[in-house]
């Protein structure tokens, strides 16, 4: 990323976390969100017969999926925000290129999303009992940093697609539900579908999430464990190379169509 | 070192839609067409206009914000399409009204992100920052949140921003656009200081008097074309040497006052508006002692309650232009 220094990340993510995150409206979200998701996830775990919640699934799979929700509502806000006031012109039309900005603004995002993730440990622990006696502490832990990178590469990805056109937005709305079926956020992967879970294949976060999933399970198959997170890892630089190739297109494409602002 | 801050040649800009539901059609708009000009260093340039005429996609254009579909540019030397980032890096651009800052973050905040965006050394801006507030009156407020400021302070500030990384040249669209009389004053009188400072500037608006009182030269864009370019004196003598007589008269008064100025002839043109009280007269004449001499006998509180002479302004000049009396 060109431009990037010390002073811009902190100052952009500073920036960020007073704008973005730290109004009631988006406090309430990552509670609000992972609570109801939650809910519902105990929900459909007694339904199914479960004496006791599944605590991995329902509950910190809850805090995931506020994690992914608040991600995708922020990265859409950064960018349709930004248009409608008038900000988009003025990052566009300064040195720092917009690719930089929206890798700071991502990984903003993805630390304000932990929160979710925060308040659903806590839930699971505090409320439900769970403990951390037979989790594989260190398997769960380099996937949960590999889920992090990976949301960070998607959000990257879809900043950039957000930049592209005033519809982009709508478009990534209707994404939210989809990835978050695909991934498995709150169920195991393999009782999907095979055609579904090869489409799941493709997205980095699903190998990131099944490997912290069984890590929390006390998975200690250090194969799969490997397999998942090099899945992850290797689809998450594509993801990135594939970012990088349309940038430039996209900063063309918004120069001729005019859609830098919305009026 | 280039003689030109900016040098427009043949600048085009079309914007295509698409309309429609199931059969798309595209839709083709000309927003610019063929405008060439010159901006030399250190001059207030205008760019003239109403609205949709084209002036903000001319410097968006310019600020390489838009590509230009045919034609091209170069600021300070550099290619707008070809040297973008080195082009950001030497001008500044400030839009109007309240778009294009952070409302929940403070001045001070705001200026500090765009430091950062223009790579400004730590020290520089640590410094520049309080200079600019205080440079633009808002010292005493850059600890505020932008949402508590009026249209003027938000105005100010945004030339702030635009100047950070102290810029040659600057492009100020509309900076005084709703903005009351007095916070109008104060921002032309910045603007005056920073052409005393050797900046350049073009300056988009549709307020004559401003124009009048700011730029050294001024084109005048309509539809999307240049119609008019010299200096605000030049482009009033370009006009005719006509003399505007404007009459207050009293209500039903009027036909009697027309009858009287029948025997000019069609060099005169008059315009009588009566949807107010009182009604108005405005005379355009090469021959104001004449028409004043015909009204004489009715200069009389029965007829005509006030009567000003006064010259051709550069607003009479543009709504000449722009109603297409002249082109």
């Amino acid at each position: 990323m060109s431009g990037l220094s010390w002073g811009l990340v902190h100052e952009q993510m500073t920036v960020q976390i007073r704008v973005r995150t730290l109004n009631v409206f988006s406090l309430a979200l990552y509670v609000f969100q992972p609570a109801v998701f939650t809910a519902v996830g105990m929900l459909l775990s007694r339904a199914a017969g479960n004496a006791t919640p599944d605590l991995v699934y329902s509950v910190i799979g809850g805090g995931i999926m506020g994690m992914w929700s608040g991600i995708v509502f922020t990265s859409t806000y950064d960018i349709t925000g930004d248009r409608r006031n008038g900000m988009l012109e003025l990052i566009v039309g300064s040195p720092t290129p917009l690719a930089t900005v929206e890798g700071i603004r991502t990984l903003a995002n993805v630390i304000s999303g932990l929160f979710s993730i925060a308040v659903a440990f806590i839930a699971a622990m505090a409320i439900f009992g769970f403990s951390l006696s037979g989790v594989n502490v260190w398997g769960a832990v380099v996937s949960f940093l590999l889920l992090l990178f990976s949301l960070w590469c998607i959000g990257v990805f879809l900043a950039n697609f957000l930049a592209w056109s005033r519809l982009s937005g709508t478009f990534v709305d209707y994404l939210e539900m989809p990835i978050a079926f695909l991934c498995g956020f709150m169920y195991p992967i393999r009782i999907l579908p095979g055609w579904v879970q090869v489409i799941s294949g493709f997205i980095p976060v699903r190998w990131a999430l099944e490997a912290m999933n069984e890590s929390l399970l006390g998975n200690t198959d250090l194969r799969f464990l490997v397999i998942h997170w090099l899945a992850a890892i290797g689809i998450s630089l594509a993801f990135l190379f594939i970012t990088r190739q349309l940038q430039d297109k996209v900063h063309d494409s918004i120069r001729v169509s005019g859609e830098l602002s919305s009026i | 070192m280039d003689q030109f801050a900016i040098e427009a040649i043949h600048l085009n800009k079309t914007f295509h839609s698409r309309q429609g539901f199931f059969k798309r059609r595209l839709k083709s708009t000309l927003a610019v067409e063929d405008v060439s000009f010159t901006v030399e260093r250190g001059e207030l340039f205008g760019l003239l206009g109403p609205n949709g005429a084209g002036k903000t996609t001319t410097v968006k254009m310019l600020t390489t914000l838009l590509l230009p579909t045919a034609g091209t540019a170069n600021v300070l030397g550099m290619d707008v399409v070809k040297q973008t980032a080195e082009v950001r890096r030497h001008i500044g651009f400030a839009f109007s009204g309240s778009r294009g800052l952070y409302n929940r973050l403070t001045a001070i905040q705001n200026l500090r992100y765009f430091a950062e965006l223009y790579a400004l050394d730590p020290e520089v801006s640590r410094k520049r920052i309080p200079e600019l507030l205080e440079r633009m009156g808002l010292g005493d407020r850059g600890d505020d949140r932008v949402e508590t400021y009026s249209s003027g302070m938000v105005q100010r500030l945004h030339i702030a921003r635009a100047m950070l990384h102290d810029p040659e040249l600057l492009f100020l669209d509309e900076p005084t656009v709703g903005i009351d009389p007095v916070g109008s004053r104060e921002l032309r009188q910045i603007i005056k200081d920073l052409i005393s400072l050797g900046k350049t500037i073009l300056l988009t608006t549709h307020y004559m008097a401003e124009a009048e009182e700011l730029c050294g030269r001024i084109a005048i864009i309509k539809k999307g074309k240049i119609v008019a370019l010299d200096s605000p004196d030049a482009l009033k003598r370009r006009i005719s040497g006509d003399s505007i007589i404007e009459a207050s008269i009293k209500a039903h008064q009027a036909q009697a006052l027309l009858d009287q100025l029948k025997s000019m002839d069609e060099k005169t043109s008059i315009e009588w508006r009566n949807s107010a009280e009182p009604e108005m007269l405005s005379i355009r004449t090469p021959e104001p002692a004449r028409v004043i001499e015909l009204l004489s006998p009715y200069l009389n509180s029965e007829h005509i309650l006030g009567l000003e002479v006064r010259n051709q302004t550069l607003e009479d000049v543009y709504v000449s232009i722009i109603q297409g009396e002249e082109a």
